[in-house]
C-alpha cells in the first residue's frame, strides 16, 4: 500500500495546527460571551436547560436523552451538515501509530468542549451556524510513557464543566482545570500513576466540588480504584480501591499465595452515575488480571466485573453487583450503569441497568444491589446457558469452585488452552453508551455481535513486570464481527427490537423524544425510529464513527454533533474481523448536523 | 524455519495498525536522524526499527509479551541469527502476525519457498511500509547489537533509546537513581 504523501500531509498538518492556534490567540484577547458558572444546581437540575448538554452522560443518571425535538421523525430526513471542525490529536506514541476520537461534546449556552485522544481540550463558539475555535488547551501529554501502556488506544472521551473550569484528563494520569474563558490551565493534578501502568480515559463526573476519575489498565497489574478531588482544594477527598485490601470485607474472594489481588485489575475507565437521593455513586468495574488465566487467581475476584455503589461523600461502598465471578474471559463490567425509575408490582423501582460484556443485560435494585432481571442482549452466547432467574448469576456459576469453568468446553483455561467464544472479549457491550428514553421505557444498548479465539498464557508471578502486559493470553480474530442496536424494554426486561448492522457499533447512543442516532466505524451517522429502529436517515462522515452523538441548541436552532475518527483497540487489535475497516484512515473531525 | 512465536495470532492482526503508523512514524524519523549521534553504525537500523513500528508488538526493547495482539517474539531471548531475523523480516512469519516488509513478498519474491497461493490461511500480514533489503539489513544489524542476548531492559537502554524527555524510561530506574521528589515534582507546572 503506497503513502508516499504521508509526510507532506504531516507538514500540512502542522500548517493547519499552526493556523488554528493564531487564531485561538486572536479569539482569546476578544471578549467572549460571559458563559454562567456550572453548579451543583444546575448539575442536578439539567433538564431545566434542554438546549446544553453539561454532563458527559447528559444527565446524572446517563440517559443520554434530550427532550430537543425540533429534529424529529418526520423531518430528519432533511438533516444536513451544517458545519465541520478538524481537529488534532491524531499522532502516534507508545504502541500506538495514532489517535483516535471516542469524546462526547460537551454544550453550553452555544460552546462546545470538545477533546482530541491525546487530552486537548477545544473550546468552540458553536453561534451563528458554523463553528469557531475559541481555544485549544494542549496539556503536552507524555505520549511515549502513556502511550505504552494504554492497552486500548489513544482516547479521551471528554470534559465536565464546574465553575468557571472545563475540568479533563489526560492519558498520562493527570486532572486538568482550565479556565472557561481564557483556556489557561488554572491548576492541575497527578492522579494516576503511568509507571504503574495506570492511565486515565474516561470524562471526569463532577458531584459536589468534587470530581470523581477512574482508571485502566488492568491488562498491565494495576490494582483500580476510583478517586474523587475537591475542586477547591485540589486535594483527594477519597480513592477507593476496587480490589479490597488484605483483611477488608470481599479480600476473602482472591485464595491465591501469589497476592494476586495486589496486581488484580479492577480498572473503572469508563464514567460512572449519581444518584442524589441516596448520595449514591454508582461505578462500573473492569476485568481482573490476569485476563485469561483465572487459576493463577482463584475466587470471585471481587469487585471486578462488578457494579459497585459508592457513598458520594465518603467513597465506602455500599454495596456491589457481581456478573461474572472468577472472571476467565476478559468481560468487564466497565460499563455505564443507567439509573431509572419503572413502575414495579408493588410501587415504583429503582433501578441501575447495566449492558455487560458477557452479553447480558442486568437491572439491579439500586436501593441495595439486588438482581431483578437480566437477559442476554446478544445474539450468540456460548460461554453460560444463562442467568439464575434469582441470583442473576451465570447458572453453571459454583460457589465452592475456586475456579470457574462456566461451560468448560468453551471457555479459556490451563486445560483448554486454546478455544473460541462468544461474545468475543470486546463484548457485548464495551464502552460505547447506551441511551434511555424514559417516555417509551427503552433502552439502547451498542452492539457487538462477537465472538474470537482465545489462547491462555499459563501465568507466573515473575512474569508480572512493570509497564508489561499481565493478560494470561491473547485474543485473535478469525471471525467476522457486526453489531445492532438493541433496544430493551424496561417495564419488562425483554428486547423490543434489534437493527443489525455489517459492522459493531463502537460510537454509543443518543435518544430523543422520538428518534434515536448512532454511528458505525464504517463512517455512517444515522437516525433510526425510536420505536420501530427503522433507518430514517443516514451520512457518511467519509471516517470511522468511533464516538457518541450528543444535540445541542445555540441561536434557538437544535444541532447534532459528532466526533469522527477511528482509534482506540479496535484497529490495532481487532481490525482482522472486520477487513473492510482496514481502508479507514486515522481521522480527527467534529461534525455537526442541522435542518 | 519454523521458530515461531509462544502463540501466534492470526495472519493480518497488525496489518491496519502498522499501515496506519506510516505518516506518523516517519515525521518521528525524520526528528530522530537529526538528533541521534553519527558515531554507532546501527543508528539507522534503530530508525528503521522506529519507522517500520517494530516497537508497536516487540515493545522499544525487544521483549514483545503477551497482551491484545498476542505474544509478539522476544528479540532479547531469541536465537534466530542475523540471516534468519533478516528472513523474518522481509517474509513476515507465516501463520503469525509478524507482517512482511519485502515489497512483492510471496509474489515475485518467494518467501519460505511460497507464494500467496500456497500460503493460504497462513499469509502473514503486510507490513506498514516495505522496506529496502538494505534497511532490513540494517534493523537486524541493529537488533544483533543492541537486543538480542541483552538481557532485562536497563535505563541506560532506554534513554538511548528514546533520547527525549519522555518519563517512559523512569520505570527502569534504580531506587538510588530517583530524586526523592519524582512523585512531587509530577503535575506541577504545564
Amino acid at each position: 500500500m503506497e503513502r508516499s504523501s504521508g509526510h507532506t500531509r504531516m507538514l500540512m498538518r502542522s500548517c493547519l495546527l499552526a493556523a488554528a492556534a493564531a487564531v485561538a490567540s486572536v479569539m482569546s484577547t476578544l471578549p467572549v460571551s460571559a458563559a454562567d458558572e456550572v453548579s451543583q444546581e444546575r448539575l442536578l437540575n439539567v433538564d431545566k436547560e434542554p438546549g446544553n448538554w453539561l454532563h458527559h452522560h447528559q444527565n446524572y443518571s446517563a440517559h443520554r436523552f434530550s427532550t430537543l425535538k425540533e429534529v424529529n421523525r418526520d423531518n430528519v430526513k432533511n438533516l444536513k451538515v451544517a458545519w465541520t471542525m478538524h481537529l488534532g490529536g491524531i499522532e502516534g506514541g507508545g504502541i500506538w501509530s495514532h489517535g483516535g476520537l471516542e469524546g462526547t461534546p460537551i454544550a453550553e449556552n452555544g460552546f462546545l468542549y470538545v477533546t482530541d485522544g491525546w487530552g486537548s481540550v477545544y473550546k468552540i463558539d458553536a453561534h451563528g451556524g458554523r463553528g469557531a475555535l475559541v481555544w485549544k488547551m494542549d496539556p503536552k501529554t507524555d505520549r511515549d510513557w502513556a502511550g505504552a501502556v494504554a492497552c486500548c488506544g489513544v482516547d479521551n472521551r471528554g470534559v465536565a464543566l464546574w465553575g468557571n473550569l472545563v475540568i479533563s484528563h489526560t492519558l498520562d494520569g493527570r486532572l486538568i482545570a482550565t479556565n472557561k474563558e481564557t483556556g489557561q490551565v488554572a491548576w492541575q493534578r497527578t492522579v494516576a500513576d503511568p509507571d504503574k501502568g495506570e492511565v486515565i480515559t474516561g470524562a471526569p463526573l463532577i458531584v459536589k466540588n468534587m470530581a470523581i476519575t477512574g482508571v485502566a489498565g488492568a491488562e498491565y497489574g494495576i490494582r483500580g480504584w476510583i478517586a474523587a478531588t475537591d475542586l477547591s482544594t485540589q486535594k483527594e477527598v477519597w480513592r477507593t480501591h476496587t480490589i479490597p485490601g488484605k483483611g477488608e470485607p470481599g479480600s476473602e474472594t482472591w485464595k491465591d499465595s501469589n497476592n494476586a489481588a495486589a496486581a488484580g485489575g479492577g480498572s473503572t475507565w469508563v464514567t460512572g452515575t449519581y444518584d442524589p437521593a441516596t448520595d449514591t455513586i454508582v461505578w462500573g468495574i473492569g476485568n481482573p488480571g490476569p485476563d485469561w488465566d483465572n487459576a493463577y487467581r482463584p475466587g470471585d475476584n471481587l469487585y471486578t466485573d462488578s457494579s459497585l455503589a459508592l457513598d458520594a461523600t465518603t467513597g465506602k461502598i455500599k454495596w456491589h453487583y457481581q456478573h461474572t465471578p472468577n472472571d476467565p474471559y476478559d468481560y468487564d463490567s466497565v460499563a455505564e450503569n443507567v439509573l431509572v425509575d419503572v413502575p414495579g408490582p408493588s410501587g415504583p423501582r429503582k433501578l441501575a441497568l447495566e449492558a455487560d460484556r458477557n452479553g447480558f443485560a442486568y437491572a439491579i435494585d439500586r436501593t441495595n444491589g439486588k438482581f431483578v432481571w437480566g437477559l442476554p442482549f446478544v445474539k450468540k452466547v456460548t460461554w453460560t446457558k444463562g442467568l439464575d432467574p434469582e441470583s442473576g448469576k451465570p447458572i453453571e456459576y459454583d460457589p465452592n469452585k475456586s475456579v470457574q469453568a462456566y461451560i468448560a468446553s468453551v471457555t479459556p483455561s490451563r486445560t483448554n488452552m486454546e478455544t473460541h467464544i462468544c461474545p468475543g472479549n470486546m463484548g457485548g457491550k464495551n464502552w460505547p453508551p447506551t441511551a434511555y428514553n424514559p417516555d417509551l421505557k427503552l433502552w439502547y444498548i451498542p452492539v457487538i455481535e462477537s465472538c474470537n479465539r482465545i489462547k491462555v498464557e499459563v501465568m507466573t508471578p515473575d512474569k508480572l513486570k512493570p509497564r508489561e502486559f499481565w493478560t494470561g493470553g491473547g485474543p485473535s480474530q478469525p471471525f467476522k464481527i457486526t453489531g445492532s442496536v438493541t433496544a430493551i424494554d424496561v417495564t419488562t426486561g425483554k428486547i423490543a427490537g434489534k437493527m443489525e448492522t455489517p459492522f459493531p457499533n463502537l460510537g454509543g447512543i443518543l435518544a430523543t423524544p422520538d428518534l434515536i442516532f448512532t454511528g458505525q466505524p464504517s463512517g455512517e451517522v444515522m437516525a433510526l425510529d425510536a420505536k420501530s429502529l427503522q433507518k430514517l436517515w443516514e451520512f457518511n462522515t467519509g471516517g470511522g464513527v468511533n464516538a457518541p452523538p450528543m444535540t445541542f441548541t445555540v441561536d434557538g436552532k437544535q444541532y447534532v454533533a459528532i466526533l469522527v475518527g477511528l482509534g482506540g483497540a479496535w484497529d490495532k487489535w481487532f481490525i482482522d474481523a472486520t477487513p473492510e475497516l482496514k481502508k479507514i484512515q486515522p481521522g480527527s473531525m467534529l461534525y455537526v448536523f442541522a435542518l | 524455519m519454523m521458530i515461531f512465536d509462544r502463540f501466534p495470532v492470526a495472519a493480518g492482526t497488525l496489518l491496519a495498525s502498522v499501515v496506519a503508523l506510516n505518516f506518523s512514524m516517519l515525521a518521528a524519523a525524520y526528528g530522530q536522524s537529526a538528533q541521534a549521534p553519527t558515531s554507532d553504525p546501527t543508528n539507522a537500523g534503530k530508525a528503521v526499527f522506529g519507522k517500520a513500528n517494530c516497537m508497536g508488538c516487540h515493545k522499544w526493547h525487544g521483549n514483545g509479551g503477551g497482551g491484545y495482539g498476542g505474544d509478539a517474539l522476544s528479540l532479547r531471548k531469541t536465537d534466530l541469527t542475523r540471516d534468519q531475523i533478516i528472513e523474518v523480516v522481509g517474509c513476515g512469519r507465516p501463520g503469525t502476525g509478524m507482517p512482511f516488509f519485502t515489497r512483492g513478498a510471496y509474489d515475485e519474491v518467494k518467501c519460505h519457498d511460497m507464494n500467496r497461493q500456497d500460503a493460504g490461511a497462513q499469509m502473514p500480514p503486510e507490513g506498514g511500509m516495505f522496506l529496502r533489503s538494505k534497511d532490513i539489513e540494517a534493523v537486524a544489524d541493529y537488533v544483533i547489537a543492541h537486543i538480542k542476548g541483552a538481557g532485562e531492559p536497563t535505563y541506560a537502554e532506554c534513554i538511548a533509546f528514546f533520547s527525549s524527555s519522555s518519563r517512559v524510561c523512569d520505570v527502569y530506574k534504580t531506587q538510588a537513581q530517583k530524586p526523592d521528589d519524582a512523585t512531587a515534582s509530577r503535575g506541577k507546572g504545564q
